[in-house]
């Protein structure tokens, strides 16, 4: 029996570094910056901005959670999917009818939404991870389309009665409820950047523990991740109904961001779209989720006011696919800093003319100053 | 419940369709095969084309001309599309390759929205002269379009089969389904024979989008993403077999339009090929075909 002891305190002691881990940040320089982007984006940003960029900026706030439930999947476990459109509109469509039915707190129906898309996503999720790669996309490429012409039939809820709670008549739909406390735009902008703050926590506690360790090794293999004694397929699930989980609370909070829902505003592109922003801003770095989300969101608002047509943003998005899948496969967040740094070396090295071997080494930490900034 | 003259004209119409769903389902197998790339674009593809002929057709260009720079059209994007981007990603996972050529998707889609967006009043439409004609069998009345949809199905299907069983090329095509390495050390000429399939794919891919945008709709995304429905065909036959894919395309393309008299499932019959697919992919990954034929591949 005493190797089942030695066991058990071996694994308390794995633990207690396991929670060390957690505690103490890696970078702290990264931490401070992070923190002091979020109170920028919560306070200093509300004044610079007018009632457009406002909402454009609830929106990529709601989007970036979405974007990051996609970089999970498919940066770190592998899982491609092109349906994460629909899982949006399952998580909008089931809070809908719950702000519209019932009378319950605001955070009450976005948690349950999430649940609702969890259990969906994974009732989705059980048989599609079955299949690998290339399957595993079609068939959600497939479900999406499915689910697209049943919302097209079904729509939204509008207030109707029914289980669809959908009124067909055009009188009389009132908007989607928010919380009194976040009812104008600014306040729903806020509310959303905390929502978004706490799903990255979630996901980076994920990936800083036990189930982020079993995903990298699917990742890298499968096989080799089952020789470790890893239960790839509960793994592979929890991921999914993780990221389901996270996507469905995004959907809700874009039921009280948009106001009125309508089918027509949702369509297969959109998942399409969405892997492309995903893997443009990067799918092995969390700060690609918010630069997918503004690549999706902020980018065309900002198009909308040049009065440039949002159909170059298809052309971009198009380009950016094949050129991350070409040569650059980390993407924006992992790739501008790295070509940050060449810069700045370079510079540097202009700067202090070809000259003595040892200030190669200085040269390259001062590049990455820089690079870690902007 | 609708009475069978009710649902003979459907059929007519759900052969055409699916004869077109057939010639585009076997151009993915067949592309598929020989270079590993599942492409995505196919759809998009065909669509730029088919609006390229309507421009011509605005323009009063003869009919033959505009037809023929539709499918050539299809043919040539899709070759650069191969010659740059095929050795670019050979070698990557087949999810990736077919991830990529949605960025071919993503482009034309967007140039397709820019050069033609939607009309707020009349909608644009081709019609082709075979439309007009036509004849009459068991008091049914077919257009020489669908006759020519069904025709082309067939006629692709058996002639690609021919092709890849007793030519050389199509031979070589087999062979680099099997193992592309040991096909390049026997000598044969693999860019040219990949060349061959990518070129011979988008003038299906053309040819498809011309057929389409008569029998169904000259429209961007409805297109664009009708290449979904010739997908199922294909996955159904879990990218091989091409008999198989033209049976299941036929199936998907009848039952989709079966179902449109039917009120409380007409709203419903655009999922058709999705829950073909679906059940397909499910079935067919207990048997573990799927898994091990990714496994070989990846």
């Amino acid at each position: 029996m005493t190797g089942v002891d030695t066991k058990r305190s071996a694994a308390e002691t794995v633990a207690g570094q396991r929670l060390a881990l957690l505690r103490r940040p890696e970078r702290p320089v990264h931490l401070s910056v992070t923190v002091a982007l979020v109170l920028f984006a919560l306070f200093g940003l509300p004044p610079l901005m007018n009632g457009y960029y406002t909402g454009y900026a609830a929106l990529t706030a709601i989007y970036a959670i979405v974007t990051l439930g996609l970089g999970l999947l498919v940066g770190r476990v592998g899982l491609y999917s092109l349906g994460q459109g629909a899982i949006v509109q399952i998580g909008a469509w089931t809070a809908a009818r719950l702000l519209f039915g019932t009378a319950q707190p605001y955070w009450l129906v976005i948690i349950e939404a999430g649940l609702v898309t969890m259990l969906i996503g994974g009732l989705i999720g059980l048989p599609a991870i079955r299949l690998r790669g290339l399957y595993l996309a079609l068939i959600t490429l497939m479900l999406a389309g499915a689910f697209t012409v049943v919302l097209a039939t079904v729509n939204f809820p509008n207030g109707g009665g029914g289980f669809t709670g959908y009124n067909g008549q055009q009188s009389h739909i009132p908007p989607i409820r928010r919380p009194s406390f976040a009812g104008d735009a600014v306040g729903y902008y806020r509310l959303a950047v905390v929502v978004a703050v706490i799903m990255f926590i979630l996901v980076y506690a994920h990936l800083r523990t036990r189930p982020g360790r079993a995903w990298a090794a699917i990742r890298q293999s499968e096989p080799a991740a089952l020789a470790a004694g890893i239960n790839t397929t509960f793994y592979k699930l929890w991921a999914w109904g993780l990221a389901s989980f996270i996507t469905g609370i995004a959907g809700g909070m874009l039921a009280g961001q948009a106001r009125y829902l309508y089918s027509y505003n949702f369509t297969t592109q959109d998942s399409i779209i969405l892997l492309a922003v995903a893997l443009m801003g990067g799918v092995y770095n969390m700060w690609g989720a918010v630069i997918a989300a503004l690549l999706m969101q902020m980018l065309p608002a900002v198009l909308q006011q040049q009065g440039v047509s949002y159909a170059w943003l298809d052309i971009l998005f198009g380009i950016g696919i094949l050129q991350v899948l070409t040569t650059a496969p980390t993407g924006i967040a992992d790739q501008f800093p790295r070509d940050m740094k060449k810069l700045g070396g370079l510079i540097w090295r202009l700067v202090r003319r070809p000259g003595a071997s040892s200030a190669g080494g200085k040269a390259s930490a001062a590049g990455s100053a820089t690079g870690g900034t902007t | 419940m609708p009475s069978w003259s009710e649902l003979e004209q459907f059929l007519i119409s759900g052969l055409a369709l699916g004869g077109v769903y057939a010639l585009s389902g076997v151009g993915l197998v067949v592309l598929y095969r020989a270079t590993g790339v599942l492409y995505l674009a196919f759809g998009a593809v065909g669509a730029f084309g088919a609006f390229l002929m309507y421009e011509m057709l605005q323009a009063s260009a003869p009919q033959w001309a505009a037809w023929i720079v539709c499918i050539v059209f299809g043919g040539l994007v899709t070759l650069i599309y191969g010659m740059i981007f095929g050795p670019a990603l050979a070698g990557r996972d087949p999810l990736v390759r077919a991830v990529a050529t949605l960025g071919l998707t993503l482009i034309l889609f967007g140039a397709m929205e820019l050069l033609w967006p939607p009309t707020s009043g009349a909608t644009r439409a081709i019609s082709l002269p075979t439309d007009n004609g036509g004849f009459t069998v068991a008091g049914l009345q077919v257009t020489w379009t669908q006759v020519i949809a069904l025709a082309a199905g067939v006629v692709i299907t058996v002639a690609t089969g021919i092709f890849l069983r007793f030519t050389k090329l199509g031979t070589a095509m087999r062979a680099m389904a099997n193992d592309r390495v040991i096909t390049a050390t026997l000598g044969v000429p693999v860019r040219r024979v990949e060349a061959a399939a990518w070129f011979g794919c988008g003038i299906l891919s053309g040819f498809a989008g011309l057929l389409l945008a008569d029998l169904v709709q000259l429209e961007p995304a409805t297109l664009t993403f009708l290449v979904i429905s010739s997908l199922a065909a294909a996955l159904i036959a879990r990218l091989r077999s091409i008999t198989v894919t033209f049976v299941a395309a036929i199936l998907i393309g009848v039952v989709h339009d079966l179902l449109t008299p039917f009120s409380a499932l007409t709203n419903y019959r655009d999922m058709t090929p999705f829950v073909f697919a679906v059940i397909a992919l499910l079935v067919v990954s207990r048997h573990g075909t799927v898994m091990t034929r990714s496994r070989e591949e990846a």
